[in-house]
């Protein structure tokens, strides 16, 4: 409190033009909910005289929704909380326009917890509340262009497994007409013709397969397996022998140390590893060997293909599980960028992971898969 | 292990229900449209020594399982009347005092005419069984009106969420308000709060009241614009036998605004 004399400079306020004329509009309203006072603002943005505005009630001054919020709503929660804040509503002034505006109220108590009074702030609205609603309209647009997006994308995903289930019927028919063919006497160079369409057609068996997994799994039915209870090394050894027929030059290490049984899909799991070998071959140093190994441990099979060289660059990391990921490409490389997807999602089926790790001394990829009752079953 | 289909939920868990007091009678709590069942934490303890009192959140509202709402079954009051039978019948109480408010009075008339052996009396506070005028029926409100309030749902959504979860925040000069500050009251999920909206406001039971064989008292408020004094005569009218007392409270929250009042009409009729 300035003291008369005091540095002029000091500016003292006026409270009771500073209540009558705030930029806030002020209400105080009895236990009876009826108005006993009303500052200037308010009435002004009501376009009422004041004295006018005693002896109504707040809830008068709104437009119908507003009344029927605000009795079902907003009163019950002054008096379970004492206060409510920020409640958006709709007053109708003298002239019966709308003025949107947020409501903060909160209520004086005696000493048994009644009622004495509310003090009730307004702030008009307008503009933050057109905001608002426009806020609304985009989101619900862009709810619809997501929506019909993912309509789209799931058309096409279903596209592709028609054309792939398709492609499948002349691929047979080029394989039984090569069959014909080799029956028969051929050059030399008919026999070479032949192999190159052999190869071509097992190629394009295994991008069809691929794309048939993936959009599968994409339509929501996943990978489907066929489980049988079985021995894992045999899957395993054939997958080897097949890699290692196809680049002789090349060596695969074992250690296979699952004697028992297990409940697992063995033509999935020999995708799989297949695919994993396929890949440490292709990127490892190929002055190394690729060290395949499989052990059983806590209830859990563990599968893992390792392979020395350059580490997989850690933005490559995040992504190698996804569709469509190819890394860096490079002229060499074939394919679509599905197979570490679709083992991934092998993995998922057997209510397993597959996870990868990479530094300098290696590439390893793990399977781990869960036994027992969960997983076994 | 694994998921069972067609495993009910509880009732008592999915309506977040809380059973206090001893008494060999029972009686219920049923909150109206816009709030939760701390509406009644001013009058529910003063039965708690005579009666078993059972307090429950509608789906939607309070603690309720929000994944429990189905828009079909709750598009009208016959699926809240379905779940007041089964919370009393997994909690197998029969011949219960049912005291409901504001379009939780409807509910519980509904309830009554299912499953009548599960009620011995019907309190109805601020009951309306038509919001809407209707040639010489005086519900309160012009069809309208209430499409205004629909739309203004649909418009508002975020003056709706405000009104519906108060920011709340610490009062240390309000101790009173100490164990109330813990909680959020009348939370409501914005979108179940619509159609529950369009489910009250839209209803009309006038039909069901004359069949109604439960003994029952009508709380009726002064000035109330929800449910409004011709209305109160009405639902007199049509339940033939019922009480009518007419509250000195005003407004349509009386078990928050005049709760002594409330308790002892409860109490005398009880």
């Amino acid at each position: 409190m300035p003291e008369p004399g005091a540095d002029p400079s000091v500016i003292s306020e006026d409270l009771e033009d500073l209540y009558e004329n705030a930029p806030f509009g002020y209400l105080s309203t009895a236990a009876d909910s009826t108005i006993f006072k009303v500052n200037a603002t308010f009435a002004g943005w009501m376009g009422f005289p004041p004295e006018t505005l005693i002896g109504r009630r707040l809830r008068d001054l709104l437009t119908v929704p507003g009344r029927i919020l605000y009795e079902t709503n907003v009163a019950p929660a002054l008096r379970l909380q004492g206060r409510f804040e920020e409640v958006a509503l709709d007053l109708v002034t003298d002239t019966g326009d709308k003025l949107p505006v947020l409501v903060n109220a909160t209520e004086r108590r005696n000493a048994d917890g009644e009622m004495v009074s509310a003090r009730v702030a307004v702030v008009r609205a307008k503009d933050r509340r057109s905001y608002e609603r426009d806020l609304q309209g985009r989101e619900a647009a862009a709810r619809e262009t997501l929506r019909s997006e993912q309509e789209t994308s799931q058309l096409r995903e279903q596209f592709i497994a028609v054309l792939g289930h398709d492609l499948r019927n002349p691929l047979a028919s080029i394989v039984g007409a090569a069959r014909l063919l080799r029956r028969e006497v051929q050059s030399e160079k008919g026999l070479k013709v032949l192999s190159l369409m052999e190869t071509s057609v097992d190629r394009m068996a295994g991008l069809i397969d691929d794309v048939m997994d993936f959009a599968r799994g994409r339509l929501g039915s996943g990978i489907d397996l066929h489980r049988a209870v079985c021995p894992l090394e045999p899957v395993l050894r054939q997958v080897v022998d097949e890699l290692e027929t196809s680049q002789p030059s090349r060596t695969i290490t074992c250690e296979i140390a699952v004697p028992e049984p297990i409940s697992i899909d063995p033509g999935r799991i020999g995708q799989l590893v297949s695919n994993l070998l396929a890949n440490a071959l292709t990127h490892g140093d190929p002055r190394s060997p690729v060290r395949l190994g499989a052990v059983t441990r806590d209830q859990r099979l563990e599968v893992w293909v390792a392979n020395a060289g350059a580490p997989i660059p850690p933005k490559a990391m995040e992504r190698l599980f996804q569709p469509f990921f190819r890394g860096e490409v490079r002229a060499s490389q074939n394919g679509l960028g599905l197979g570490l997807h679709i083992a991934s999602e092998i993995a998922k089926a057997h209510g397993g992971v597959l996870s990868a790790i990479s530094d300098e001394t290696e590439t390893r990829f793990t399977l781990t898969i869960p036994l027992g009752q969960d997983g076994g079953a | 292990m694994g998921c069972h289909s067609g495993v009910r939920v509880s009732a008592i868990k999915r309506n977040n229900v809380r059973v206090r007091g001893s008494g060999a009678k029972a009686m219920v709590f049923a909150h109206g449209f816009g709030c939760d069942q701390n509406m009644w934490r001013h009058v529910a303890p003063a039965f708690e020594t005579d009666f078993k009192t059972v307090l429950f959140d509608s789906v939607g509202a309070g603690g309720s399982d929000l994944s429990a709402y189905d828009p079909t079954k709750y598009a009208t009051l016959d699926g809240y009347a379905d779940d007041v039978i089964e919370i009393l019948r997994e909690l197998d109480l029969k011949g219960v005092v049912f005291v409901g408010h504001s379009v939780s009075a409807m509910v519980g008339v509904l309830a009554s005419l299912k499953a009548p052996e599960l009620f011995s009396k019907l309190v109805l506070v601020g009951p309306s069984p038509r919001y809407i005028n209707d040639d010489n029926y005086v519900g309160g409100f012009g069809a309208a009106q209430i499409e205004e309030l629909l739309e203004f749902l649909d418009d508002n959504p975020m003056a709706w969420s405000q009104a519906m979860a108060p920011a709340i925040i610490g009062n240390p000069d309000r101790p009173e308000l100490g164990e109330e500050l813990t909680a959020s009251f009348c939370r409501m999920d914005p979108a179940i709060a619509k159609e529950f909206a369009r489910a009250t406001f839209m209803s009309d039971n006038r039909a069901d009241l004359p069949r109604v064989a439960t003994p029952t008292l009508i709380l009726q408020c002064s000035d109330d614009i929800i449910a409004p004094l011709e209305v109160g005569h009405y639902v007199h009218s049509r339940i033939a036998g019922s009480d009518l007392r007419i509250l000195a409270a005003t407004g349509h929250c009386p078990n928050l605004s005049a709760p002594a009042e409330v308790t002892a009409a409860i109490r005398a009729y009880a």
